[in-house]
């Protein structure tokens, strides 16, 4: 299982189970260094203000999510929202 | 016109304490207002509690601006200002408290919409979603945490039930610990992602709670017992005490532990999210 495996898989679900667009949903994981990686969130135009939610406050909840699965593969799991 | 320029307000919703901001202001549109939200409004637990949101609005300084990006700095000090000004008023509030004074009517922010109801929010969005019952929206929070747990590649098990209009979602499983995190941060986090999701699928989202690997329900019974030993300390020495600020659901649990012991009275303080609860003897002869 590559790294980042979970981080994505993670992130992408729950994405896909909030935005009106699951298809034009991507995650990337990228590598930031041994132990870490970075997804990068795009979605449709419309969807990203659901995904950042009101302050804030769902995207959140979403890096507190990656960084769990981030544990589960013993790496640091961050999230950035690309538009 | 009125020579104050920054109100904050205190209402059942944003929308009700900016209108009446506006109307303590005298502005009549919203052109001339700067708007900040301190308190986002909470609903209720169980019907109880429930925080109201806090507004601060403040009167723009000479012509309306369009656009313009003409004095941004000065109004962010002036922000900066006002948050130092309501810091401190959280301070003398804690303060008063432990006096047993109950200043809170002067110094909290004017309650307008007192009579607060366990209503569904009233935002005004363009809706198409359909309105769900409780029990296809706990079908609904069922299936996405079913699958939450299979993206982490954990073994759990996740159970719905509805009760009093409450969605009662349980993930158990040992493996699922991994899923409450340091003082259930990621607990919370996956609570605020279903009610994202329930939110997506339909309006009117049903009060959901959550517990992940027994955490809640262990939180809840460390809270009663500390709650116990706290008041058993009250009943022999008297007087006040305030508890650290804690989440609405965590001040019910205080609350629930005093209304079950005579003598005791509960009542929170202060402005989320430091708001507190203070446990006090009540003297038997009401006097002060």
């Amino acid at each position: 299982m590559a790294k980042g495996d979970i981080v994505e898989r993670v992130v992408s679900y729950i994405i896909k189970s909030i935005v009106d667009e699951p298809d034009e949903v991507s995650v990337t994981v990228v590598e930031q260094g041994p132990d870490e990686v970075v997804a990068e969130v795009r979605t449709a135009k419309g969807d990203m203000g659901r995904v950042i939610g009101r302050r804030g406050r769902v995207a959140k909840a979403v890096r507190a999510a990656a960084s769990a699965a981030g544990e589960e593969e013993g790496i640091t799991a961050g999230v950035e929202f690309l538009d | 016109m009125s020579n104050v320029d920054m109100v904050e307000v205190k209402a059942r919703t944003v929308e009700i304490a900016i209108e009446a901001a506006m109307q303590e202001l005298g502005i009549k549109d919203r052109e001339g207002l700067d708007v900040e939200i301190v308190t986002e409004p909470v609903k209720g637990f169980l019907g109880i509690g429930g925080e109201d949101a806090v507004v601060r609005v403040t009167k723009r300084k000479g012509r309306r601006r369009r656009g313009g990006r003409g004095n941004a700095a000065s109004r962010g000090q002036r922000d900066r200002s006002a948050k130092t000004k309501s810091d401190d008023q959280q301070r003398s509030y804690a303060k008063s408290g432990k006096n047993g004074s109950r200043q809170q009517e002067n110094k909290s922010p004017k309650n307008i919409g007192a009579a607060r109801k366990p209503e569904r929010k009233e935002k005004t969005v363009s809706d198409d979603r359909p309105v769900l019952s409780t029990e296809e929206q706990a079908k609904i929070a069922q299936e996405f945490l079913e699958g939450l747990v299979g993206a982490y590649g954990l073994e759990g098990e996740v159970t719905t039930t509805v009760e009093d209009d409450v969605i009662i979602a349980d993930v158990s499983g040992e493996q699922t610990e991994a899923l409450v995190g340091v003082r259930g941060t990621v607990r919370g986090a996956i609570h605020e992602l279903t009610r994202t999701v329930l939110q997506r699928h339909g309006q009117q989202t049903a009060r959901l709670r959550l517990d992940i690997a027994g955490y809640a329900e262990r939180r809840r019974q460390a809270l009663s017992i500390y709650a116990e030993q706290l008041i058993d300390q009250l009943i022999e020495e008297g007087g006040e005490i305030m508890l650290e600020p804690m989440s609405p659901a965590d001040r019910k649990v205080i609350h629930d532990v005093a209304s079950t012991r005579p003598g005791i009275e509960s009542y929170s303080e202060g402005e989320p999210p430091r708001r507190f609860v203070v446990l006090s003897k009540v003297s038997s002869s009401e006097e002060e």
